[in-house]
């Protein structure tokens, strides 16, 4: 992990109040950026908003030193991050938190909901050459909110709430179809957490293994402050982990996602 | 360090520091993850996490919500316990070459004074009792707010104490100077200053309260000016030695305390801004003790010029 002032090469709406920032970080990319792992970005000026944004990394490209974070613009923090400029710098803390494992697994199944399918392309990317089968599954609002979906290694399947792409159903729902024809070694998600519910519920009862990338709010992304906290079943019941560094993936079976 | 172009070397209850920079309590852990990204030996010291007697598990989520030029969190003392502190964080701390804080929390009066008997033996160089927590019931704030409160648990917990006894004020109360005067009184040895100020979160558009705990404890820069004119008052107050903060971000902050008579400076929030905020603000601090013709830190401690 390193602080690093990295330089923006661009900034990109790639879907609705959905941007891409392509950012050169040499130093970043030289730790080796692993899929599920996040930078932790501080907001550009001189801004009231003092607390970094963790961003999960959707692609690190060591032939060319880039980093790419898709965002979502969900309040003023990632307002102000869209207005960086190429040549503009950032400062920003990385790469940091668990990975996504593949173990080895001969099928792989791929499940990103929302913004949450940028840490999945990037596990996709990485993992979905090694394994004998597998697939994608995408959900989106919409059409117009879709992204990610071009030049991936693997079959993809999508589903969005309103039908306007692909199928008109749940991700959950395309999944379910897919682990009734083939239960998978390994699921990797990442989505909203009603998505993330289901899958864990899900994958408990059929025993698949099944990794997810949680999103939390947090302070010093280091494992220090404690505050990006959730519950997660030990031995003698439940304690809190920390989503930096515990996370942001763990194992379905580990953590409590309850309301 | 021996390159300095000032000297910030100070002493504080007969404990020397490098520099008047200590790491707040509960923003840097127990120092392994910032000493990820340098050696906090450089620093001159850390306050650690809140311990308590036994291990806490602390709040549910959310503990964290963003405020104009601050934030509220409500961690609610998350901490391995005092013994687990001793045996596997302590050795290690003291390795490192800077002065180790322990900041202790307690839910009764004995418990304060069961963790600085445990604490005694010790090489930690000084206790920090932590009176104020707002984020949990049992964390101290009980004992933080009525004077005759500050007075009976420092004086019960000095004399179980063996080392020099800092007592961290609440500023939530009505007065703080009376509370400083207590603990003054009952022996206490330094005293730190402030605590977060209490405050809510809204989300509007959910009409919930953000923090679970609902409450949680303000602090960064939104804090300084009230931290400030505590600090001030405080000092005036008092003839022990006074540590301050409330949302330093620069060397100039860290300055500003110690001419309202701090002798040294705890930095907290801005280490989740920046990471290497506290080896910067050592930095500009000595950049302006040269830049004020200052040639030894102590010499801007309460050197400010009333009007």
């Amino acid at each position: 992990m390193v602080e690093e002032q990295v330089t923006v090469l661009d900034a990109e709406d790639i879907a609705k109040d959905i941007y891409r920032l392509r950012l050169h970080a040499p130093q970043i990319v030289a730790q080796g950026v692993r899929p599920g792992q996040f930078v932790h970005v501080r907001l550009p000026g001189n801004t009231t908003q003092l607390l970094r944004r963790p961003i999960s990394v959707m692609a690190a490209r060591p032939e060319s030193q880039t980093v790419e974070l898709v965002i979502q613009i969900a309040g003023e923090g990632t307002r102000l991050l869209r207005s960086v400029r190429p040549n503009d710098r950032l400062n920003v803390l990385g790469p940091l938190g668990k990975s996504f494992d593949p173990h080895g697994a001969k099928c792989i199944y791929f499940v990103g909901g929302g913004i949450g399918a940028a840490p999945i392309c990037c596990a996709m990317d990485a993992f979905a050459g090694q394994a004998e089968e597998a697939i994608a599954f995408f959900g989106f609002r919409g059409a117009e909110y879709a992204y990610g979906l071009d030049n991936a290694p693997c079959e993809v399947r999508v589903s969005t709430d309103d039908g306007t792409l692909g199928r008109h159903t749940k991700v959950t729902c395309l999944l379910q179809k897919a682990i009734d024809e083939r239960p998978p070694d390994l699921i990797l998600a990442c989505g909203p957490a009603p998505m993330l519910r289901t899958l864990q519920n899900m994958t408990l009862r059929l025993r698949l293994n099944c990794q997810l990338s949680l999103e939390e709010h947090m302070a010093c992304g280091l494992g220090a402050c404690l505050v990006c906290s959730c519950k997660a079943r030990v031995r003698n019941g439940t304690q809190y982990h920390r989503v930096c560094v515990d996370g942001p993936v763990f194992d379905a079976r580990e953590v409590c996602l309850d309301v | 360090m021996s390159d300095r172009k000032a000297d910030l070397k100070v002493r504080l209850c007969g404990v020397r520091l490098k520099n008047p920079v200590i790491a707040a309590s509960g923003t840097f852990g127990f120092g392994r993850e910032y000493d990820a990204l340098y050696d906090i030996g450089q620093l001159g010291g850390i306050s650690v996490k809140g311990l308590t007697l036994a291990p806490r598990c602390g709040n549910p989520p959310h503990r964290v919500a963003e405020t104009p030029s601050g934030m509220l969190n409500a961690v609610g003392l998350e901490n391995p316990g005092v013994d687990a502190f001793i045996s596997e964080h302590l050795p290690w701390l003291l390795d490192k070459g800077l002065a180790v804080i322990a900041n202790i929390a307690g839910s009764t009066v004995d418990d304060y004074c069961r963790m600085a008997e445990k604490l005694a033996p010790t090489e930690v160089h000084m206790l920090e009792m932590n009176i104020s927590c707002p984020n949990v019931k049992s964390g101290g704030v009980a004992f933080g707010i009525e004077p005759d409160m500050v007075y009976a648990v420092t004086r019960a917990v000095k004399q179980h104490a063996g080392q020099p006894l800092m007592v961290k004020l609440s500023p939530n109360v009505a007065d703080i100077t009376q509370n400083a005067r207590a603990a003054e009184a009952a022996g206490a040895d330094c005293i730190s200053l402030i605590n977060t100020l209490t405050g809510i979160a809204v989300d509007a558009k959910r009409r919930r309260l953000v923090l679970a705990n609902n409450v949680g404890g303000l602090s960064g820069p939104a804090v300084k000016p009230v931290a400030l004119r505590m600090v001030w008052q405080v000092c005036k107050a008092v003839g022990i030695p006074v540590i301050g903060m409330g949302g330093i971000m620069t060397g100039t902050d860290a300055a500003e305390f110690m001419l309202c008579g701090a002798q040294a400076v705890m930095v907290g929030t801005a280490n989740f801004a920046d990471p290497m905020a506290c080896p910067r603000i050592i930095s500009e601090l000595e950049a302006y003790l040269v830049a004020q013709k200052v040639r030894k830190a102590g010499e801007i401690v309460g050197a400010l010029i009333e009007n």
